[in-house]
Formats: structure tokens, C-alpha cells, sequence
């Protein structure tokens, strides 16, 4: 009892215990799991972070030309690093970083634009395979009248 | 005339931190009745397990149940997945992943004795241990790269390794907080306004324990020696200084003193893991997909933690059902509330570390 009492006037003394934040940075300590970062020109396109990512926050949109457009949601990312762990050239091109994602806000559209962005890719992806199938589909049919 | 009154607590309340609803039936100021409902914060996390992801991608989603004992969770199903698998771990691996269990069981006491204190008036005492579980968690965020969602256990290993660094500060933080533990206890035992709202309250007996099958801190504290760490052979705790810890009075101040004592125990542990970490790979190639059934069970900071993962040869798994520590102990808690005042009703609770969105997941 007057053990705690003196513990409760020699703690009017000490040094405030929590961080100003605003005014005062918060130091994150290093290996802080942050942002997914990607390099266009390291990237083969294999599709192996899109597999594996838990919440789904990589896409990959097929265009027409045949190349792929990556494409990440950093508010639905879970940080987990399964991507990083997956992709075959790690640190060239897919890495995590240590910067610290900013909360979202209205414009950013963080919901309904990336509900846009995963129908356009799942319909690129689509399209994609109809038009890959298409002449092959050609072919095949005009081979059984060559043959007659 | 009727002449009991019905007094709800929760679902929203002051001294509670998730959903839960209490109906007690009062004679005057002691409760004789309790009904609880417990499903507020239901989010389908089995059903989801079973049907949007894939078994890889299951032990993040089951982190998410609670936030708490996030790596307790991911753990148990991790570990039922490589029993499937037929894979055993590496002793390096083993050692990293209870580094961080017991790490989890620290704070996770630490805020239920902090919130104990709260409900029982202290609100200095709150600040206190929240103050001191700090050092905790930055161990933690330092290892695992963040502060909650730690993502650190995967099939096949864990996802970081402990450099020496990450050594020394695990052995810094720790040493400061087993001061300031000596500290806590000494707190705890003899402030006398806090003997008042502990001691001899909401006392839950040794055969009631057994009859309501209660578990974890609540039971050990009335003396019912059930530990699934001791139990269970999972993982070497028996060879790194662990203790089993009992009282027998089995009231919230019995209860206070099996969390500070296991938070002491935990900590010797840790020092231990750090002291003798075996060299190793911490990420090993597991292939396969999980066929058949299995069980674990693993010691969370609450109780007994049970997973139960059952696949059928292909990446969707066919049911992951999740029985938590809390909703196990649901019979034992209502069984001491009953003939204790209404008054103490809030402290009571706290002092089972009730954990609402991992019993309704």
C-alpha cells in the first residue's frame, strides 16, 4: 500500500512514456513488412505471385498484344510476403518494401475501383483465350473439308 | 410478486471489449441466474476456409479469427496441414515458432491483467502493464515485420529468420520486463484496495472445474492440472524449462497470479530459446496436398486451442473446424458468476480473458 503510494509520486517525476505522434515520428524498426513493389522490365509474367496471393490484391491484365499489365491494390494487400517467397527472380522483380501504406481515402476508390479492375481483367483474360482459340478453331474445321 | 430482476450486460458495455451479452438474474445485489449469448461478431471464417481459398492460403485466413492469438492460430492449422502432408519440421523451426507463441502468451496476459485492473478500479495499474507489454510487442514487430498481423508461421517452415541482432534485442526486452514483472507481483499481492475486488471473488472450485470442464488459466488456477503443453508432444517445452503453474484457491486474485507466474515461466523460456537456437533451414519445400483427417491441439494463451482439417487430394480443403479456448469455458464462467454480486460482475469477466471474435469467428 504506501509502497504503491510512493511509486505513484515518483512517477510524477519520470519522462511521459508515449510518442507525441504527430509532431514526433514514429520509427518503424527495419524488415518492416510494407508495400509490394514491382519492376516491369525484371518481370517474366509467369503469374505465380497472382496465384498464391491470399486476398488476390495482384492482377495481371491481358492485353491483346499479348503482353500483361500488373496491376496491385495496396489497401486489400495483406503484407504477408507469400508473393515475394513465390516469385522466381525475387528482389529484381517483385520485392517488399519498407515503406508504410498510407490509409485510404474516398478518392482513391480503393473498393469500387478495383471491383472495375478485377471484372476488366478476368473479362481481358477471357477474350484473350477466345481470340487465341479462335484461328486454331479455324483450322481445325477447314481441315476435314481439305481432307473430303 | 416477482422477486428476482433481470439485469442485461452487453452486448455493448464499459468494461467489455467485444460483443458479448450477460442476462444475469438478480436477487438484490447477487446474481443467482446467468444466460450468455456469444454469436455478435460471426464472420463465416470455416465456411470461407473451405470455399474461397486455397489450403496454402487457409493459415492467413485463420490468423485473422483473432487478433490476439493470431500465431496460435495459424500454428494449429499449420501443423494439422503437415501431418496431412506427412512433413515434420526442423528443430530450428520448431524453436522459432514456440519463440513466438510464448511471446504471444506474454502479452496476451499482459492485457488481461491489465484490463482485470481497469474493471477493478486501477486504472493507473492499466496504464501500467499496457506500458510495459510495449516491450513485448516491439520484440514481436521486430521479428515478424509487424505489429499485429504477424503472417509469420507458413506450411513448410516459418517466414523470417532471428538475426543476432533480433537477439540481443530479445534478450534486452526481456530482461527489463522480468524486472518489472518482480514489480507487477508484488503489486498484485499486497495492494490492499486491489485485495478487495480479488480475493475470495467470483470463485470458481476444483470440482466445479471438472464438472464444467474448464481449461487453461481458469482451471489451473483452482488447481486442475491441465496444460496441453505438458500434454502434448508437439513441441520440446518439457526440455526448455517449462513449468507447470497451480494454484488452488481458484478466485480472480488465484487467477491473476497464474498469468503473472506464467509470464515469468514464458520468459525463462524464451531466454532459453534464444540461448540454445539450433542451426537450420527455416523454409523447407513441402509438397502434396492434404488427404485424410487430423486433429491438434495447441496451448493457447486462453486454453486448449483445437483445429480439425480434413481434405480430400485437392487444393480446397473439405471442412477446417476451429473450437476455441472461450467457447470451451462458456459453462465453467457462468458456473462463477452465479452467488457472487453484480458489482463484481465486470472484474469477473475480465479475469477470464474472454476472447468474443474468436468464440464467434
Amino acid at each position: 500500500m504506501f509502497k504503491s503510494i510512493l511509486e505513484a509520486f515518483k512517477n510524477l517525476f519520470k519522462p511521459v512514456r508515449t510518442i507525441n505522434y504527430p509532431a514526433q515520428e514514429i520509427t518503424l524498426p527495419s524488415g518492416y513488412r510494407g508495400l509490394i513493389e514491382h519492376d516491369h522490365e525484371a518481370c517474366i509474367y509467369c503469374d505465380k505471385c497472382e496465384k498464391v496471393c491470399p486476398p488476390g490484391a495482384i492482377l495481371f491484365f491481358q492485353k491483346e498484344s499479348g503482353d500483361k499489365e500488373y496491376r496491385y491494390n495496396p489497401w486489400l494487400c495483406i503484407y504477408c510476403g507469400e508473393c515475394v517467397r513465390a516469385c522466381p527472380k525475387p528482389q529484381e522483380a517483385l520485392w517488399q518494401s519498407e515503406t508504410k501504406q498510407q490509409s485510404g481515402v474516398k478518392e482513391d476508390s480503393a473498393n469500387e475501383g478495383w471491383f472495375v479492375w478485377e471484372e476488366a481483367c478476368k473479362k481481358s483474360r477471357e477474350t484473350y483465350a477466345v481470340a487465341k482459340k479462335t484461328p486454331k478453331s479455324k483450322i481445325k474445321s477447314e481441315e476435314p473439308l481439305c481432307v473430303s | 410478486m416477482k422477486k428476482t430482476i433481470q439485469i442485461p450486460l452487453g452486448s455493448q458495455h464499459i468494461s467489455l471489449l467485444e460483443p458479448i451479452r450477460f442476462k444475469f438474474e438478480c436477487e438484490n445485489e447477487r446474481i443467482i441466474g446467468v444466460d450468455a449469448d456469444v454469436g455478435f461478431v460471426h464472420r463465416g471464417v470455416e465456411l470461407a476456409c473451405t470455399r474461397s481459398f486455397e489450403f496454402k492460403q487457409v493459415g492467413y485466413v485463420v490468423a485473422r479469427v483473432c487478433g490476439l492469438c493470431a500465431i496460435t492460430h495459424s500454428l494449429s492449422y499449420t501443423l494439422a496441414v503437415e501431418k496431412l502432408l506427412g512433413y515434420v519440421a526442423n528443430d530450428r523451426i520448431k524453436y522459432l515458432r514456440m519463440l513466438m507463441v510464448e511471446l504471444d502468451r506474454i502479452h496476451s496476459h499482459m492485457l488481461c491483467l491489465a484490463h482485470t485492473a481497469e474493471n477493478a478500479g486501477f486504472e493507473a495499474l492499466f496504464m501500467q502493464i499496457m506500458g510495459d507489454r510495449e516491450l513485448v510487442m516491439e520484440v514481436q514487430e521486430a521479428i515478424s515485420g509487424n505489429r499485429v498481423q504477424f503472417d509469420y508461421i507458413s506450411i513448410g517452415g516459418v517466414n523470417r529468420d532471428l538475426t543476432s541482432d533480433l537477439c540481443d534485442l530479445i534478450r534486452k526486452n526481456l530482461t527489463i520486463l522480468s524486472e518489472k514483472m518482480e514489480i507487477l507481483t508484488g503489486l498484485f499481492d499486497n495492494n490492499w484496495s486491489l485485495s478487495l475486488k480479488y480475493k475470495g471473488v467470483g470463485v470458481l472450485s476444483l470440482e466445479d472445474a471438472y464438472t464444467y470442464n474448464a481449461l487453461g488459466p481458469l482451471a489451473r488456477a483452482s488447481g486442475l492440472a491441465t496444460d496441453v503443453r505438458a500434454e502434448t508432444s508437439d513441441f520440446p517445452y518439457e526440455a526448455l524449462g517449462y513449468t507447470m503453474i497451480l494454484e488452488s484457491t481458484g478466485d480472480i486474485h488465484a487467477r491473476n497470479f497464474v498469468r503473472l507466474r506464467e509470464i515469468v515461466n514464458s520468459i525463462t523460456m524464451c531466454q532459453n530459446i534464444v540461448d540454445n537456437l539450433p542451426i537450420g533451414e527455416i523454409q523447407e519445400k513441402v509438397k502434396g496436398k492434404p488427404k485424410g483427417e487430423d486433429i491438434i491441439r495447441i496451448e493457447a494463451p486462453r486454453g486448449e486451442l483445437f483445429y480439425l482439417v480434413r481434405g480430400n487430394g485437392t487444393n480446397m480443403l473439405e471442412r477446417v473446424r476451429i473450437k476455441t479456448p472461450t467457447f470451451s469455458g462458456i459453462p465453467a464462467m457462468m458456473e462463477v458468476f452465479k452467488g457472487s454480486q453484480y458489482a463484481d460482475a465486470p472484474a469477473i469477466l475480465a479475469s477470464f480473458d474472454p476472447c468474443m471474435s474468436c468464440t464467434a469467428k
